[in-house]
């Protein structure tokens, strides 16, 4: 009894050091920078809109929009209520907020201010979201708790050109918001492929063919040997394998960068055929938190503080 | 007592393991169908509330369990006092110039996967007075606002010919929601 206990209590303690154990700052500070940078350019899509979709006078007026809310969720219009100058909070917020996540100035204010800014146009108008959204919220939510001002920033840029000498070392992180967003991306595809696991057209291999026939979504031309039952099929099969193996595949240390580069090539192809705006590049810039080996090479981390000092287990990317 | 102490240090200073594990589980459950999860309901009852306030709600079902089985858009068409006639194909993304199409993204989200739905009849009045009040502010005077869906349904097996942009098929189309100017009264 008490062997198979300490048996169980093994996978917890690797899992609590993975949390634990700080890591180097690079990939969560690259994240920061692309992901703000992504942040800005949906900001200024939705920009000459936002009246549109969130005014008192727009297409869905407080009284309907009362109708149709559920649950209580915080945003700005909890302190100002159904105003129109919410809107402007909403676009200067958003701006600040990415152009601080970019610059690395103030990363966690920026990450709150962006976060407000979105949950905010998120609860006045739900119909307009795509799952774009869901990631720069909770992107944003999690970079409030993060060090990603350690690394790529403006004000490290600029010290160290005055200065005229190499870059300072930099230190390590507490890892665990960058774990929580390494996590809920292997759900987003884990619960993704569930989904399409259960439908008739994703088990019969028409699904794929299926989505490139509708011209909502359809975008770049696409050769004609694409639209055919047999790569149809093997699209499909591939979107279900891929989906349900990148969880699970990822870890090991060995397959990350093909994994990667099969999920890059998976989501090049989607943005090219499929038109859903952001998405692609979104669920991509998550890739960079798993980019940690890449930099474990360079002599530029140092690592601070006692548990900094020990190694982590062998897939703490 | 001392180790108990010892024990509640100890779990406290794991907060970050303990977090991260309680917020992947919760989001697991969230996002999950509730038929292959058995323990949704319960696990949702306790994280739904917190995962709403702060905003972390989440789906991933895009195109699932089955993809949409009709190619839609909505039109609108506005009848001025004059006769005159315009229409608009607010969603019609395949004759979007490219650019224009990526960037009506939310245009193609609100009305065809809301507004043109029966379920979402809350949503058409608002609009149509939205496009009212924005058409009489550049000096149209509209008497009559019609909001139209349009669907065809896609074939198997999957062949070029007939993809969006290629097929000519024939459109179906339903008047869904209409406006009319209450009639002026004798001057």
């Amino acid at each position: 009894m008490i062997r198979c206990v300490r048996w169980l209590g093994l996978p917890l303690d690797a899992f609590d050091d993975w949390v634990r154990t700080p890591v180097d700052p690079r990939p969560l500070a690259f994240f920061r920078f692309w992901f703000g940078f992504l942040c800005l350019v949906n900001l200024l899509l939705l920009w000459n809109d936002l009246p549109m979709w969130l005014g008192n006078d727009g297409v869905l007026p407080p009284q309907t929009h009362l109708l149709l809310q559920d649950g209580t969720r915080f945003n700005l219009y909890m302190f100002t209520g159904y105003n129109d100058g919410t809107i402007t909070l909403i676009r200067w917020c958003g701006l600040a907020g990415g152009l601080g996540l970019l610059a690395g100035f103030f990363p966690r204010v920026s990450a709150c201010a962006m976060w407000l800014a979105v949950s905010s146009f998120s609860w006045r108008n739900m119909n307009i979201l795509h799952s774009g959204d869901n990631l720069i919220r909770i992107g944003c939510f999690f970079l409030m708790f993060a060090h990603s001002g350690e690394a790529f920033t403006l004000r490290r840029w600029i010290a160290t050109r005055r200065a005229g000498v190499g870059l300072k070392p930099f230190r390590h992180i507490p890892a665990w918001p960058q774990r929580i967003l390494q996590l809920q991306l292997c759900v987003a595809y884990f619960v993704a492929g569930i989904w399409k696991a259960t439908g008739v057209a994703w088990q019969s291999g028409t699904a794929v063919g299926t989505v490139l026939q509708l011209g909502e979504f359809q975008r770049f031309p696409i050769p004609d040997w694409v639209m055919t039952p047999i790569v149809s099929q093997l699209m499909t099969h591939g979107t279900l394998l891929f989906e349900l193996g990148f969880p699970f595949l990822i870890w090991i240390p060995s397959l990350r960068m093909p994994v990667l580069l099969v999920g890059i090539v998976f989501h090049a192809g989607l943005e090219w055929t499929m038109n859903v705006q952001l998405f692609q590049w979104l669920i991509t810039a998550y890739y960079l938190l798993f980019l940690g080996p890449l930099f474990s090479t360079s002599t530029q981390a140092t690592a601070v503080g006692p548990a900094a000092t020990t190694a982590g287990p062998a897939c703490s990317a | 007592m001392l180790s108990f102490f010892h024990a509640c240090f100890a779990i406290a200073n794991r907060w970050p393991t303990v977090l991260t594990a309680a917020y992947s589980l919760a989001v697991l459950s969230w996002s999950m169908p509730a038929d292959l999860f058995p323990c949704k309901s319960a696990l949702d009852a306790i994280t739904g509330q917190p995962l709403i306030f702060f905003n972390l709600w989440q789906g991933w079902e895009m195109f699932s369990p089955e993809p949409r089985s009709e190619d839609i858009w909505v039109g609108i068409l506005v009848i001025d006092r004059n006769g005159s006639q315009h229409r608009w194909p607010l969603t019609h993304m395949i004759e979007m110039p490219y650019f224009t199409r990526w960037q009506k993204e939310r245009w193609r989200k609100y009305c065809n996967d809301h507004l043109r739905l029966d379920a979402e009849r809350t949503l058409w009045k608002p609009f149509v007075e939205y496009w009212l009040r924005t058409l009489q502010a550049k000096g149209h005077d509209p008497v009559a606002i019609e909001l139209t869906r349009f669907w065809r349904p896609t074939q198997l097996p999957v062949s070029a010919a007939l993809r969006a942009d290629v097929y000519r098929g024939p459109w179906n189309h339903f008047v869904f929601y209409r406006w009319t100017a209450p009639e002026r009264g004798p001057r």
